[in-house]
């Protein structure tokens, strides 16, 4: 009889709806605790205005008073819209680099709060305690997104979203799965080594310097295109800029797409993989609560 | 009793409690080398899109539009100058704004406080070390630097480091009200962050001033950094300088008197208020 209760209780009978109900919990609690810190919530009201606005007030100083400057870099880049050239890439930089430092470090604050072994005893698909997380942070991400777009048509006088909207979102909705997969990653590695700065400025660092956020890709030297052609950003930035920019359509950014369905593939299975052989470490060595 | 060490107070007692502070500080830098490392590397980094940013816009004359504004198509050298005087302001802000809240936070703001110096004493020693040290992974980033991008100076060196001198006098005075303020507001780092960032980039540390909307170039003419950041500038790259060296040399000067005046005041006021409320052990 006893047996029986415990097997009909709530926790005891796993099953999609209650694995389902966990990662909601979990994205539920993250929101909780986002709210509770406004100073947060002013910071990405405040950074994607503020970020650009240094490579853009320097990309008008080198286009000169009368523009003269902007001869190369329209033969350069088909464009002469710096403004809208910069705003692309570096938005996209800083959704990557929230998305590292939030995903990436969740379960390393998890373990410094003291919660990480607790919540890996319960009896629901570790994955969750990410996947979970990575649901909030990606709504949050959609509203920096949103909130850069408002910002620069304000500010700025300058939409951002042109083209087709389909597109961009088909090239949003690519890219994040290999972001979330590199974040996946990221924060198993970053629990491992228990250090997270050093290992966020080594990535941040890579995109940051080789993806074009802020240049076209063909001034760099070949070696640092090669490092370019790994990186989804790459072409993620790439194909926003083609149709936001020259109006680009789905069968002129198919290279592009190949390479983001590719990435989209591959790097959340690695983030597993890399999440599973953390899991495996935790369980034979007993390091989670050591920090 | 009364030829004990403390209690002879004298300004050769006070010196040697600030060199004791200074190394304190100097030994927590060295303890961390990793954190040393990416104080020259994460400049470089930073510095990466700009330098491609002004490739996608160079002739192989150089950045000839540039040059309209600034008076030399070295578009970089301009660039890393402001980094440089960037890291100045960057310490001024993460290490003087957090010093009297990292004390705090360590739990040995209260025992220094009851020590018989004077409690200016501490951020003096504490701005010689972020001098020493940011001057050190300075001088990093621009042997970096120049090994990648290459760096050139066409001016004099020596009255650029004396323009230096007003001009770190005042940006640290200012560092000791904004320590106060952060101590005071606790939770800071957004505030910190963004004063930080807005300051460096309306003071012109990446581009010329000139270039910035009709209703932000008061706000970058009113705040003095943007003289020496022109100042050092015009004597070591030749740049098209604002105003005369001399006048912004001189805006330097009183600017210096007002952010020691303003940030001891504000000190002191920080330190009675803590001491009328007792909240110097809390956080």
């Amino acid at each position: 009889m006893m047996v029986r209760r415990t097997q009909s209780s709530g926790l005891a009978r796993r099953s999609a709806a209650s694995h389902l109900a966990a990662l909601l919990a979990i994205a539920r609690k993250e929101w909780i605790i986002f709210r509770r810190y406004p100073s947060w919530v002013m910071a990405f009201v405040i950074w994607p205005l503020l970020y650009p606005v240094g490579y853009i007030f320097s990309a008008r100083a080198l286009g000169g008073p009368h523009g003269s400057g902007l001869t190369v870099f329209n033969r350069l880049t088909g464009t002469s819209d710096y403004l809208s050239y910069i705003v692309v890439g570096s938005t996209m930089y800083m959704w990557l680099n929230f998305t590292l430092w939030d995903v990436g470090l969740h379960l390393r604050n998890e373990q410094m709060r003291g919660t990480l072994e607790s919540n890996w005893l319960c009896p629901v698909w570790r994955i969750s305690i990410m996947l979970g997380s990575s649901i909030t942070k990606m709504l949050i991400g959609l509203f920096v997104l949103a909130v850069t777009f408002v910002e620069f048509r304000l500010v700025f006088g300058v939409s951002v979203v042109r083209g087709n909207p389909g597109l961009i979102a088909l090239i949003l909705l690519l890219v994040s799965a290999s972001i979330y997969g590199i974040g996946l990653a990221f924060g198993s590695l970053v629990l491992r080594f228990q250090e997270a700065n050093a290992l966020v400025f080594l990535v941040r660092g890579l995109f940051m310097g080789f993806c074009g956020i802020t240049y076209p890709l063909q001034i760099l030297p070949s070696w640092m295109q090669g490092v370019a052609a790994v990186l989804p950003l790459t072409y993620a930035i790439h194909s926003i800029r083609a149709v936001t920019l020259s109006g680009a359509s789905l069968a002129q950014i198919a290279p592009d797409l190949q390479w983001l369905a590719g990435f989209a593939l591959v790097l959340p299975m690695l983030g597993y993989l890399a999440f599973a052989a953390t899991e495996r470490r935790a369980r034979r060595t007993g390091s989670l609560g050591h920090y | 009793m009364t030829e004990t060490h403390l209690s002879r107070r004298s300004p050769r007692s006070h010196l040697r409690a600030v060199l004791a502070i200074a190394r304190k500080d100097w030994l927590h830098f060295v303890r961390y080398p990793l954190n040393a490392v990416f104080r020259v590397v994460q400049p470089i980094m930073f510095l990466t899109p700009i330098y491609f940013l002004g490739r996608s816009f160079a002739t192989p004359r150089g950045n000839t539009g540039f040059s309209a504004y600034a008076g030399t198509t070295d578009f970089m050298s301009f660039v890393l100058v402001g980094a440089l005087l960037s890291n100045y302001v960057s310490a001024v802000f993460w290490g003087m704004g957090f010093s009297l809240k990292t004390e705090m936070d360590s739990g040995v703001l209260e025992s220094n406080w009851l020590l018989p110096v004077p409690r200016p004493l501490f951020l003096i020693g504490q701005t010689m070390a972020s001098l020493a040290i940011t001057t050190l992974t300075g001088a990093g980033v621009l042997l970096l630097s120049w090994l990648l991008f290459g760096f050139r100076i066409t001016g004099n060196l020596l009255p650029a480091v004396l323009v230096l001198v007003p001009m770190l006098v005042a940006l640290y005075g200012f560092g000791f009200a904004f320590a106060g303020l952060v101590f005071l507001l606790r939770d800071a780092n957004t505030l910190v962050d963004v004063s930080d960032y807005l300051v460096s980039l309306l003071s012109g540390s990446q581009f010329p001033v000139q270039v910035l909307p009709r209703y932000l170039l008061p706000v970058a003419l009113a705040i003095p950094l943007t003289y020496g950041y022109d100042a050092v500038r015009g004597y070591l790259l030749g740049t098209r300088t604002l105003f005369p060296l001399d006048a912004e040399l001189a805006i330097l000067l009183v600017s210096m008197v007002l952010m020691v005046g303003l940030g001891y005041t504000i000190f002191r006021l920080v330190e009675r208020h803590c001491r009328q409320l007792g909240t110097i052990g809390k956080h």
